[in-house]
């Protein structure tokens, strides 16, 4: 028995939004690649025993979740990665105008600010808002309620605001 | 610590809502009326509306770079854990323990692990290269067969084989002759090294299903000494092979300490033929087990596709049971 899709399918449809979602909580590159292969690995060895009705989309966020917080655990590790990651990011930003410059500012603020989320708050956050997924459904990636899955969200949205305060940036239009 | 109106606290969850574009219309009217009147409020509701500004460029950027390379990676990672891969379980049955395991070629091993039921016990627990994952769906529906052959309800097993476990392309070679053993027949070891084409590597046959990985499936039971001796069977399990040919209704003879076909009993066809005969036909061109096939039956024979020999009419003299 096998789930309802070959296990192609299931690469093909997902594999480059797993690949951006560990790409946005781990910051880096090879850790978005070592993690997004790990988390179809697995999914490979346990597909044959999901039920077809399950959500595919979201048991794979659950497990790249997962293994993020695996990979995170322990702050020692944690700090070398944020410095790491800080090196990456400085020499990726610097570019353009002024204007530009100070977008790039308030940004690079969010950035870090995202970053030092607890992993629960960071996913949720980056489900929601990068990856578009209802509430319902990061709860099943989260292992928790559709609830605390909000409340995780409002809870990054708060760290971010205190975190930019005393700074000005450049006042973008909302996309939506 | 600022303290903020209550009011304020109150609507702040929708306020952000409202702000990050994640609220329903009703509640988005509350927030725009208190922020009509609420100076804070306003500035914390631009705020959330500027961060959300950042978050959407944000999300738009790809944050793309390296997944081709690491989808190509998964790729080939992918490939490689799915040849490992093998799913088993182990099983009970009335010859003890089984364990069954396949993988996405087929089946790779069926093993007799008698009252021990630990995977630590499986030759797959030593083979290198392989992952052994323990899962019963994937090898349920093989050992519900199994079941049924063992208590004589199903004569076939038709499994799709993998033969990778085997350890040499001349034990593949001695398998895939063994497999075309019909059932409640018996070759010879001899037989078996013609049908691979060395008519002299009677030991290295008998050696190559010593080690059968795929017992049963691959009847090496079937196979035995051009004598007629059973002579062994899966190291030290010549009892199951006494048992597995008693299933098939050939006939032993275990007066002796060492067990026996009944040759005698048994309808006969010879290599080259597509007739079975009485084991006396005068017509037979050998008598050595290296080049006959014996069958309990003449059903069993017929069923092999066998028709009676004109000569000693095996149709009309049938051998009393």
């Amino acid at each position: 028995m096998m789930g309802a899709q070959p296990f192609e399918t299931i690469v093909a449809a997902h594999h480059a939004e797993i690949f951006r979602y560990l790409r946005r909580v781990t910051s880096r590159t090879s850790e978005a690649e070592d993690l997004s292969q790990e988390t179809f690995l697995r999914a490979y060895r346990a597909y044959r025993t999901l039920t077809p009705e399950a959500n595919v989309r979201a048991w794979l966020f659950a497990i790249a979740t997962n293994l993020s917080r695996n990979h995170f655990r322990g702050e020692k590790r944690r700090r070398l990665a944020y410095a790491s990651a800080a090196v990456e990011q400085r020499e990726t930003d610097l570019e353009g105008p002024e204007s530009v410059a100070l977008f790039g500012e308030a940004r690079t603020l969010l950035e870090t600010t995202i970053r030092g989320l607890p992993l629960k708050q960071r996913a949720a956050f980056t489900l929601r808002k990068m990856h578009d997924l209802d509430y319902e459904t990061i709860g099943q990636s989260l292992d928790c309620s559709a609830e605390s899955a909000r409340a995780h969200v409002f809870q990054a949205l708060r760290k971010i605001r205190r975190s930019l305060d005393g700074h000005e940036f450049a006042h973008m239009e909302p996309s939506r | 610590m600022k303290h903020k109106p209550q009011s304020c606290r109150e609507i702040e969850a929708d306020l952000i809502a409202t702000a990050t574009g994640d609220a329903e219309p009703v509640v988005r009217g509350r927030v725009e009326d208190h922020i009509g009147f609420c100076a804070a409020c306003r500035g914390d509701f631009q705020r959330y509306r500027e961060i959300d500004g950042v978050v959407g460029v944000l999300r738009r950027e790809p944050a793309m770079e390296g997944a081709v390379r690491a989808r190509e990676r998964l790729e080939s990672r992918l490939a490689d854990l799915r040849s490992r891969l093998m799913m088993y379980r182990v099983f009970p049955s009335p010859l003890g323990n089984i364990l069954i395991a396949r993988s996405e070629h087929g089946v790779s091993l069926v093993e007799y692990l008698g009252e021990r039921t630990g995977f630590k016990f499986s030759r797959l627990a030593q083979v290198a290269g392989v992952e052994a994952q323990e899962d019963g769906l994937e090898v349920e529906a093989l050992y519900r067969e199994l079941l049924e052959y063992l208590q004589g309800k199903r004569t076939r097993l038709e499994w799709p084989l993998d033969l990778r476990l085997a350890r040499s392309d001349f034990q593949r070679a001695v398998m895939k002759a063994t497999v075309a053993i019909p059932y409640g027949a018996v070759a010879s070891y001899a037989g078996i090294a013609t049908d691979v084409g060395n008519r002299s590597a009677v030991r290295a046959v008998a050696q190559a299903l010593r080690w059968n990985p795929l017992p049963i499936v691959v009847p090496c039971h079937r196979i035995i000494g051009s004598s007629g001796l059973l002579t062994g069977y899966a190291g030290d399990k010549l009892s199951l092979k006494t048992r597995l040919l008693g299933l098939e209704g050939v006939p032993t003879l275990s007066a002796h300490r060492d067990p026996r076909v009944a040759r005698d009993t048994m309808y006969v066809r010879d290599r080259n033929e597509v007739e079975y005969c009485l084991p006396t036909c005068g017509g037979l061109p050998s008598r050595t087990l290296a080049d006959l096939t014996l069958f309990a039956s003449r059903e069993r024979a017929e069923s092999a596709g066998l028709a009676p020999c004109t000569a000693c009419r095996p149709d009309l003299h049938p051998l009393s049971a």
